[in-house]
Order: C-alpha cells, then structure tokens, then sequence
C-alpha cells in the first residue's frame, strides 16, 4: 500500500510532501525526503535518455528494499512520486496499473490545487483541502 | 452560445478594471500589464489541465502547433489560421477573425483601441509556455481589423 506521496516542482524543490504510515521509516518528513531523494535521480536520469520517447509521462520506477517507488512527470515538467511498501497487506504485488491510476488522479488533484487563486506557482501547496484528498487517495487506491 | 458571451463580458470588464486603475493613478494611458498579468496566471493554471492526457511535447514547434489548435480551440473556440516560424525563436501565430476584435467596425476607426484587446492574450500565450518551461515575449499586432497577429520569441537561456 501506499505510504508516501510527493509533488515536485520543476526546478526539483519539494512542493508537497505528505504521507500516512505507523512504521518509523514513513512517519517523519525527513525519512519521507530520503525516499522521494532516491526516486528524483532515477527519474532524472530516465528523463535525460528518453524525453521524447516516452509517450505519456513515462512511469520509472526504483526500488529499495522495503519500498517501491513511482514517479511520474507531467508536461509541465511537475515531478509526482508514489513511495509504496513493496508488498500489499493482503500479499500480493501492486499492479503497474493501479499506480498509474493513482498518479493520474494525483495529477488531477494538483492541478485543481495550482487553480487555486491564491496559490502563486512555485510555492509549496499548503492547501487543507489538499492535503486531506491526497491522504484519502493513499488510504483507498493502493 | 450563451456561455462564449460571458467570457467576453469578463474580459471587457477586466479591461474597464485596468483603465480605472490607470485612471486612479493619474496615468493618461491604460495601464495594461495589469490585464497581462491575469492572463499570464489564467494561462498557467489552464495550461496544467489541458496538457493532462497529452503525450509528450517531441519540441518547441510540437509545442506551438498545441497552442494553436488545443489550447486555442479551449479559449475561442477555434482554431489559429496560420503558423509560421523561422525555426530560430520566433512565431508568428495569424488569427484572421480574433474573437475580441470581430465586434468592432472594419475600419480603422477603432484601430487605437485594440491593443488593450490583445493584452490579456499575450499574457495568456505566454503564460501557458510558461508552464511548459518556455519563456518567451509575446506581442500583438492588428492591422486590419478582425485579424490579429501575434508574435512569440522564445528567450533562449544558455
């Protein structure tokens, strides 16, 4: 299931960083940098090799060894990391596809924050109401 | 269409908002950074939404060619008529029946109006690009009435 969400900006500083999690390596915002750290430079490196291939915001993955890590990169050049625990409490592996609808709503979400008149770009998203569907979007979707 | 009117009523009254402004102030002219600038965030923020399920932007032209049937298609309803580009940096997109100008006469009676009706545009084009990392200056031209053009140039960092 997922654990940890991360929205970056383009020049790769944080913008929201939120997550749920009881065990020690998810619940503090340090540990939770160190896992979206780990997931920028694969992403970077596979946006250098194949930005154009790639036909919609490619998925790339890294693993370590009690998490999976997604990311995802808009259009706009807007990072999303998914961190998921490498296994589901019922067992079985994440499927790809769950994740992909996952970061796709995520991006949905993003974007209605950024339409917020009082957000400026570039800043982090602050927004409550933010925060409180991206935490629901981790409890129901993986 | 009843919806398409409402957006051209706000626009004229973000304009008549600028001009009282301006007015405040003490400046003779209009001043229209103002309604750039609410076209700069409007671009921005639209441009977050429409480019959502799209694939990939090969190019800087792949990027021009979207905002001229896409994200030209979204705001008025149709689509820009004519592209060109010295593939260095500069485009020029040929709109021949601008949505906000079609209202006006023929003429060249109303021609010192019109750049108070292309700002918000510019904003909005360059907002847009903005947001697909490309910064660029963007500015207007009318010379016969309905027909708009505009160009954009790209500022290249290296």
């Amino acid at each position: 299931m997922a654990v940890c969400v991360a929205v970056i900006g383009k020049d790769n500083s944080p913008l929201y960083i939120g997550g749920i999690g009881n065990d020690c390596s998810t619940d503090n915002e340090l540990s939770r940098q160190w896992l979206v750290h780990t997931a920028l430079d694969a992403l970077e490196e596979r946006l250098a090799t194949s930005s154009s291939i790639n036909a919609n915001s490619g998925n790339s993955t890294a693993h370590t060894d009690l998490r999976d890590l997604y990311g995802y990169v808009t259009n706009t050049r807007i990072k999303l990391v998914l961190v998921t625990s490498s296994t589901s409490p019922s067992g079985s592996n994440i499927r790809d596809a769950e994740v992909r609808t996952a970061l796709r709503r995520l991006h949905a979400l993003y974007a209605d924050a950024i339409c917020n008149p009082f957000h400026l770009p570039g800043d982090q998203i602050t927004s409550v109401k933010f925060d409180k569907q991206v935490k629901s979007l981790i409890l129901n979707n993986v | 269409m009843a919806d398409d009117i409402i957006f051209e009523l706000l626009h004229s009254e973000i304009i008549n908002y600028a001009k009282e402004q301006s007015k405040n102030n003490g400046n003779k002219e209009t001043d229209l950074s103002v309604v750039e600038y609410i076209g700069f965030a409007a671009g921005y923020k639209i441009m977050e939404r429409l480019t959502r399920e799209w694939p990939r932007f090969k190019d800087e032209l792949d990027t021009m060619k979207f905002i001229c049937t896409d994200f030209w298609t979204c705001i008025y309803k149709k689509q820009i008529d004519n592209l060109r580009t010295n593939h260095q940096g500069v485009y020029v997109l040929q709109d021949n029946a601008f949505r906000f100008l079609t209202n006006f006469s023929n003429g060249h009676q109303f021609l010192e109006y019109a750049p108070q009706f292309v700002a918000y545009t510019c904003g909005l084009i360059r907002g847009g690009l903005a947001n697909l990392c490309i910064n660029s200056v963007v500015t207007a031209e009318v010379q016969t009435m309905p027909s708009c053009k505009f160009h954009i140039n790209v500022q290249r960092t290296t």
